[in-house]
C-alpha cells in the first residue's frame, strides 16, 4: 500500500520544504488511532469494572477472574436493594444521598452568591492592599484541610457542650448545618478566585457603556457583567458542587448517623466489618460517581475553562 | 432606566462586596487557625466535653523535629509520593495532551470521555482500585495477569503490600527501604494518577491550543523534525503552564490523606495521616496542631520555591 515517493520531495525538494513520504503518514495515522485506543483503554476500564461489578451476581464476583470477566446473569439487584428502605444498607445509602444533596447544595448556593460578589470588587472595583487580599485567597487554597480539622474539632465541641450546658437540645456536631458551615471554608476562596479571572476577561468598556447610559454599579454587574460571565458562573458552580460532593475528611470526623453522614463516608465504610460486599460497594460508587460524571461530560467545556481560569488567572 | 443617584463611592461599594465573604473567611479559617497555633503551644487533650490545657511553648514542635521517630520517615514518604506521582502525571499528561491535539476522528467524544475519571470522586477511586488491587484470584488485576499469562496460573500476587522493590539492586534498594516506598504505596500511585491526569492533560491540552499554529509551520519549511519541534517549540512555550501544574499539583500531593486512608489505614504514614493519627485518633489536639503548622510550612516552601520559578522566568 505505500508507494514511494519521488526523489524530488526529498532533503533537496522544491523550495527546501521536507515532505514525509505517504507510507510514513500513513504510518504515523495508524500510530496515532492506537494512542487513542490506549488512552482511551486506560481512562475507561477501571471504571467499566466497577459497572461490570456491580451487575455482577456476588458469587460470580468471587470467581477466580480469568474465567469470570463478564457476568452470565447480569443483576440489578444491587441497585435495587440500595433504594430499599427496609433494609440497613438501603436505608443508610438513601440518607447518605440526602445529605450529601443538601449540603452540596447549599454550600454552592451560599459560595456562589457571597463568593461572586467579593470577586467583582476584586475585579473591577478600588480595593486597598488588593494584591495582599488575593494573595491570602491563594494561601488559603493551599492550606491543608487537616490544619483545620482539629481547631474545628476542638471549638465545635467545646460549642456543643457550651449548649449542652445550657440544656438545649441544639448542637452542631453531626448535623447539616455543621458540614456546610466547615465546607465553605474552601470552597468560598475557590469562588472568588475562580469568579475574578471571568470578571477580569469582561471588556472594561461594556461595563463604562452601561454605566453611561446610566446603570448603578451594581445594575451593570447584574444586567451587563452577570449575563456576560454565566458560563463561567455555571462552571464556578459545578466545580464548587463536586469540590463539596467529594469531601471526605471533615465528613469523616464530624458525622455519624444517618442525620449527616455523606456519601464518600457512606461508601468508604460500606461492608468494613465482617464481610466486604465489593459488589455493594461498586453499586453504590457507580451511583455516587454518575452526578459528577454526567455534569462533567454535559459541561466538559465550560468545565475546563473554569479550570484554566482557577489555575492561571493570578 | 431609573437613575439612583444614593449609589455609594466605588470604595464604599467594594467593601460592602467584600464583606461577607472576609467575614465568613475569617470566622472559618482566620479564627481557627490562631486557635490551632494557640493548641499547638499546649499540651490539649479532651476531658469530659471539655479540654484541659498545658502549656508547653514549642516542645509539640521540638518533639517532633528532633525526637520523634516517625515524623521524618513521613515526610520523606509523602516527599518520594509527591515527586513519583508528579512525574508519572507531567508524562502522562503531556503525553496525552499531545496525541489529543492532534486531528482525528471524534476528537471532541474522546476529549470528554478522558474527563470521565477526573469526575469520580476520591472515596470511589480508592475503594475502586482497592477492588481492582484485591489479592484473591478474584482481582481484577491478578485476573489480568492471569488471562496475559503474565503470572502462573494458581499465582495470586498481594498488589498492596509492604514489600520494597528493588531489593537486590544494592544502592536502590537500600534507598527505596529507607524512603519507605512499598509495594502499596506504588499501587496507590497508580490509583491516584488514574484519577488526576485527566486535569492535568486538559490545562496542558488549553496551553498547546495557545501554540500559533504558524510556529510550527516556519519550523517545517526550515526542516526541523517532530522531535525537535517538541523540544525546541512546544515544551518551551508549555513551561508557563507546566509550572502551575506543579504548583497546584505539589499542594494537593503533599497533603494527601484521603485514598491512602481508605486503602490503607494508618499503615503508609504520610504525613497527612500521621496528623491525623496524632490529632484524631489518638486526640492529641496541641502535638497534632504543631503538626499540621509544620506541613502548612513545608508546603509554603514550597510554593515560594515554585513562584520563585514562576516569576524569575523571561516571557516570551
Amino acid at each position: 500500500m505505500a508507494l514511494p515517493i519521488p526523489a524530488r520531495s526529498g532533503r533537496f525538494g522544491v523550495r527546501g520544504a521536507r515532505r514525509p513520504p505517504v507510507w510514513r503518514k500513513r504510518a504515523l495515522r495508524v500510530l496515532l488511532y492506537v494512542a487513542v485506543g490506549l488512552i482511551l483503554l486506560w481512562t475507561l476500564a477501571p471504571f467499566l469494572w466497577l459497572f461490570l461489578s456491580s451487575i455482577f451476581p456476588y458469587k460470580e464476583l468471587i470467581a477466580p477472574r480469568a474465567s469470570h470477566w463478564w457476568p452470565t446473569q447480569p443483576t440489578f439487584a444491587n441497585y435495587l436493594a440500595l433504594f430499599q428502605r427496609q433494609e440497613q444498607t438501603g436505608e443508610l445509602f438513601l440518607f447518605a444521598l440526602r445529605n450529601s444533596t443538601v449540603v452540596a447544595g447549599s454550600v454552592t448556593l451560599v459560595c456562589l452568591f457571597f463568593g461572586t460578589l467579593g470577586a467583582y470588587a476584586l475585579a473591577r472595583l478600588p480595593v486597598s492592599h488588593k494584591n495582599a487580599w488575593v494573595l491570602s485567597l491563594l494561601v488559603i487554597r493551599m492550606l491543608p484541610t487537616i490544619a483545620l480539622v482539629i481547631p474545628f474539632f476542638v471549638i465545635v465541641s467545646l460549642i456543643d457542650y457550651r449548649f449542652l450546658g445550657w440544656g438545649l437540645e441544639f448542637h452542631l456536631f453531626d448535623t447539616k448545618l455543621n458540614l456546610v458551615i466547615l465546607y465553605t471554608t474552601f470552597i468560598i476562596g475557590f469562588v472568588i478566585w475562580i469568579m475574578r479571572g471571568y470578571f477580569l476577561a469582561v471588556p472594561p468598556d461594556l461595563e463604562e457603556a452601561a454605566r453611561i447610559d446610566g446603570c448603578t454599579r451594581m445594575q451593570s454587574l447584574w444586567r451587563v457583567i452577570l449575563p456576560l460571565s454565566a458560563p463561567g458562573l455555571v462552571a464556578t458552580g459545578i466545580l464548587a458542587f463536586l469540590l463539596a460532593w467529594d469531601e471526605f475528611l471533615l465528613a469523616l470526623v464530624f458525622t455519624r448517623s444517618t442525620n449527616a453522614m455523606t456519601l464518600p463516608l457512606f461508601i468508604a465504610q460500606l461492608g468494613s466489618q465482617y464481610v466486604t460486599r465489593y459488589d455493594q460497594i461498586a453499586t453504590a460508587g457507580v451511583l455516587a460517581s454518575l452526578p459528577p460524571v454526567l455534569l462533567a461530560m454535559a459541561f466538559q467545556r465550560f468545565i475546563v475553562s473554569g479550570l484554566t481560569m482557577g489555575s492561571t488567572k493570578g | 432606566m431609573r437613575r439612583r443617584r444614593s449609589e455609594p463611592g466605588p470604595r464604599r461599594l467594594a467593601a460592602w462586596l467584600l464583606a461577607p465573604s472576609v467575614a465568613i473567611l475569617a470566622l472559618v479559617v482566620v479564627f481557627p487557625l490562631l486557635f490551632a497555633l494557640y493548641l499547638s503551644l499546649h499540651q490539649a487533650e479532651p476531658t469530659g466535653g471539655g479540654i484541659t490545657l498545658q502549656w508547653k511553648g514549642l516542645a509539640n514542635y521540638t518533639q517532633f523535629l528532633f525526637h520523634d521517630d516517625l515524623f521524618w520517615p513521613a515526610v520523606r514518604l509523602t516527599l518520594y509520593f509527591t515527586v513519583v506521582s508528579l512525574l508519572i502525571e507531567l508524562a502522562l499528561g503531556i503525553g496525552m495532551a499531545l496525541v489529543l491535539n492532534q486531528e482525528f476522528r471524534g476528537r471532541n467524544w474522546v476529549r470528554a470521555l478522558v474527563l470521565l475519571p477526573w469526575a469520580v470522586p476520591t472515596v470511589v477511586n480508592a475503594r475502586m482500585w482497592q477492588w481492582i488491587y484485591a489479592g484473591a484470584n478474584y482481582g481484577a488485576l491478578n485476573g489480568l495477569m492471569h488471562t496475559l499469562h503474565l503470572l502462573p496460573p494458581q499465582v495470586d500476587k498481594v498488589w498492596l503490600g509492604f514489600d520494597v522493590p528493588f531489593q537486590s539492586v544494592p544502592i536502590l534498594g537500600a534507598l527505596m527501604g529507607w524512603l519507605g516506598a512499598t509495594d502499596a504505596l506504588h499501587m496507590i500511585i497508580v490509583a491516584d494518577t488514574w484519577k488526576v491526569t485527566p486535569l492535568v492533560t486538559l490545562l496542558v491540552l488549553a496551553g498547546l491550543q495557545t501554540i500559533p499554529g504558524s510556529l510550527y509551520e516556519a519550523a517545517q519549511v526550515d526542516g526541523a523534525s517532530a522531535w525537535y519541534r517538541l523540544w525546541h517549540i512546544t515544551l518551551p512555550l508549555l513551561r508557563p503552564i507546566i509550572l502551575v501544574v506543579l504548583v497546584l499539583r505539589t499542594m494537593e500531593l503533599f497533603r494527601v490523606f484521603d485514598i491512602i486512608y481508605i486503602i490503607m489505614q494508618y499503615s503508609i504514614r504520610v504525613v497527612g495521616v500521621y496528623t491525623f493519627e496524632v490529632g484524631m485518633k489518638f486526640l492529641h489536639f496541641g502535638a497534632g496542631s504543631a503538626m499540621s503548622f509544620l506541613i502548612g510550612l513545608m508546603i509554603l516552601g514550597l510554593a515560594l520555591l515554585y513562584v520563585k520559578m514562576l516569576y524569575s522566568e523571561d516571557s516570551y
